[in-house]
């Protein structure tokens, strides 16, 4: 009786590791035949990795782009939970598994992403230049076409448009500091209402420092210098631990992600917070969180200036489908409703020169922020991303030299 | 009648052993650099270098040290409180309250720290409200702070009321009451009755469970994630960082780690287990 309930097991268990490894193959995709990919990702289910951390993304998501989506391709748009690191694990594991048929069809990533999956060659393409919508989008924006130092070559497609900001509260702190100097008046003046966090955030105000060391707003551009970042990284080092005693918790630790810098911010014990979306004010003044006073700026040299994309998955099952949805979502009615200030509020990666007229005019008419800053007035003093490199070592760097000193 | 344990075994091995012994196996090879997609061959270069930082060893000490007060407090309150309270404790209402701290799971239990014990928190305004403080900044720092005082206090909440609970429990099931009664007709003070009678019986018959809270504390990793400090940091929480890290390239790091991490409970757990079963035959 035993011998039969083995046997019994091994085949259900043989079973299971064959219908896992009979997955159909993907077939070949031709994006110059829009028509073809338009009926064929027509009925169909796409599965959508993306991160979910904003209610107003949420809301985006799930009130606009799945419902419009479902009506004009009947696709049925499927979101799971995941950002950088869970899609690159993702990913990962799925390769080394051999899966041909992933889980995952798109993801919603940004340069630090993008960097990983090309070591993995983790992203299907190229696609994005040949997308119907992609005639609205000016690729040679280096903006736009290069991300983290590297041609994105089609390989990923633009969604949203983002400047780095420094949040303040402009009655507790109406001359917040521009600059390495005056950053180390304040923190003198005011000891313990400033911090750094250790992740992406924390990295791209270290970035700023590190071009202003660098002496200008292109100091960093190009490939990544063995000698020039050990030149500025050694500065910087220095800078921050002979600043570290006035640092929150006198520097002897740092918050792990700057979300816990936005809750001190709104609680009182930090002065200054900061974070890309252009420091994410809008909707956190709506939502109560940050005091109507709330303004954000860029540092005098430059804050860095990106975009965040969407790119489909090496084993996605549903190519065409994916590519219809993204191609949606950069069509001009999708952006503008992006835009809304009092939704997503996120800025377009459309020229709005290349619009048919109607389009351009809603796109001019489109209410403006009341507490967060334009992109237009951040523009000055934007930088380009950094190759990742420096993104690497400052990560590598600001634990061995500051955090665990 | 054979067939039964038997086929317990087999499936308890296909379903519980098999795909933990996989995982080790596949952790060990990925930490050797012989599997993963940016694997460049067969090294030990990540075990070297994991063990030259010195972060592991700093990290097992704090995790240890942090997990052993955390036992030691729990213990220390559970035995106040059960032995002084032992007739209130009968009492429904007063034993709902014991119970309910059981229900929290950590991840809620830290973020109920940080509205209680941080500088803008609860506690730390009632003393400003009360002219203790002058500002928020100057209340002790309790949350992400360098002794792990918020971790420690969280691990008192949640594991302590399970040991009110234990030690209550076990005081009735081996008529400690009883014991005392005979030890003070032959002439005992109340203090050796605590010390010679209650409280060795009461630790031989638990200190087994204390380890296995070691044990859990040791591995947690939603309290000391949300109310630890960047370094020294506790194990799960380092491992996970490294797993999860932006260097690729540096992710069997992670995996050496881990499975360290999980010899060394594996080995000792079984240590514990042994001298249960040695202790079962005396």
């Amino acid at each position: 009786m035993v011998k039969t309930l083995v046997i019994k097991l091994c085949v259900f268990f043989l079973f299971v590791i064959w219908g896992c490894s009979n997955q159909s193959s993907i077939q070949q995709t031709d994006i110059s035949d829009w028509s073809s990919i338009d009926s064929l990702s027509r009925n169909t289910t796409v599965h959508f990795m993306m991160w979910q951390g904003s209610p107003a993304v949420n809301k985006y998501i799930n009130s606009y782009l799945i419902p419009e989506v479902k009506k004009r391709f009947n696709i049925d748009l499927q979101i799971s939970g995941g950002q950088g690191p869970e899609i690159v694990q993702l990913l990962m594991g799925e390769k080394q598994a051999d899966v041909r048929s992933g889980q995952v069809d798109m993801v919603w990533i940004n340069g630090e992403t993008f960097f990983q999956l090309r070591q993995i060659d983790g992203l299907w393409g190229p696609f994005a230049d040949q997308l119907p919508n992609a005639r609205y989008i000016d690729f040679d924006d280096p903006y736009i076409g290069i991300d983290f130092q590297q041609p994105i070559n089609g390989m990923e497609a633009p969604w949203g448009n983002t400047q780095f900001a420094l949040v303040y509260d402009s009655i507790k702190l109406p001359n917040p500091p521009r600059t390495l100097d005056e950053l180390s008046q304040f923190v003198k003046n005011s000891p313990g209402t400033f911090t750094i966090s250790n992740d992406f955030s924390g990295m791209s105000m270290l970035k700023s420092m590190l071009a202003e060391l660098g002496g200008s707003p292109t100091s960093l551009n190009g490939p990544f210098e063995e000698q020039k970042y050990q030149t500025l990284s050694t500065q910087l080092w220095d800078w921050i631990n002979s600043h570290n005693p006035y640092f929150w918790k006198k520097g002897e630790t740092f918050p792990r992600e700057h979300t816990k810098m936005d809750q001190m911010f709104a609680s009182g014990e930090l002065l200054i917070s900061y974070g890309f979306n252009e420091g994410g004010i809008e909707d956190k003044v709506i939502q109560g969180l940050f005091p109507t006073s709330t303004r954000g700026y860029a540092w005098k040299n430059g804050t860095v200036h990106n975009s965040n994309y969407l790119g489909i998955t090496y084993n996605s099952p549903n190519r065409t489908g994916a590519l219809q949805v993204i191609n949606f979502m950069l069509s001009p009615e999708a952006q503008l409703v992006k835009m809304d200030v009092n939704g997503m509020n996120s800025n377009t990666v459309l020229e709005i020169d290349r619009l048919p007229e109607e389009w351009r005019e809603k796109f001019e008419q489109a209410t403006q922020r009341q507490y967060g800053p334009t992109m237009k007035s951040l523009a000055p003093y934007s930088i380009q991303e950094p190759a990742p490199e420096y993104m690497l070592r400052l990560f590598e760097d600001f634990r061995k030299n500051v955090i665990e000193k | 009648m054979k067939s039964k344990p038997t086929f317990g075994l087999l499936f308890f091995f296909l379903l519980g052993l098999l795909p933990f012994v996989a995982a080790l196996i596949y952790a060990l090879l990925y930490s050797l650099g012989i599997v993963g997609i940016l694997s460049e061959g067969a090294s030990i270069s990540y075990w070297r270098q994991v063990f030259q930082s010195g972060e592991l060893i700093g990290s097992f000490l704090y995790s240890a040290l942090l997990a052993g007060i955390g036992v030691a407090l729990s213990v220390s309150l559970a035995l106040l409180v059960s032995m002084g309270l032992r007739t209130s404790l009968q009492h429904r209402f007063w034993s709902l309250l014991i119970y309910f701290p059981l229900a929290i799971p950590g991840m809620v239990a830290s973020f109920l720290s940080i509205q209680l014990l941080s500088k803008a928190g609860f506690f730390s305004r009632i003393s400003m409200k009360m002219g203790w403080i002058d500002s928020l900044q100057q209340f002790p720092d309790w949350i992400n702070d360098s002794y792990g005082i918020g971790i420690i206090l969280t691990f008192v909440l949640i594991v302590s009321p399970f040991f009110v609970i234990l030690f209550s429990n076990v005081y009735q099931n081996e008529r400690v009451s009883e014991l005392s009664t005979l030890a003070y007709s032959l002439g005992a003070r109340s203090n050796q009755v605590f010390w010679k009678v209650t409280l060795p019986i009461l630790f031989s018959k638990t200190k087994r469970i204390m380890i296995l809270y070691f044990i859990f504390l040791l591995g947690s990793y939603e309290i000391p994630l949300v109310l630890g400090q960047e370094s020294p940091q506790m194990l799960s929480v380092l491992i996970i960082r490294e797993l999860k890290q932006f260097d690729l390239k540096l992710i069997p790091e992670g995996y050496v780690i881990a499975v360290a991490y999980t010899v060394v409970i594996a080995v000792s757990a079984l240590l514990v287990f042994r001298r249960r079963e040695v202790q079962v035959h005396e």
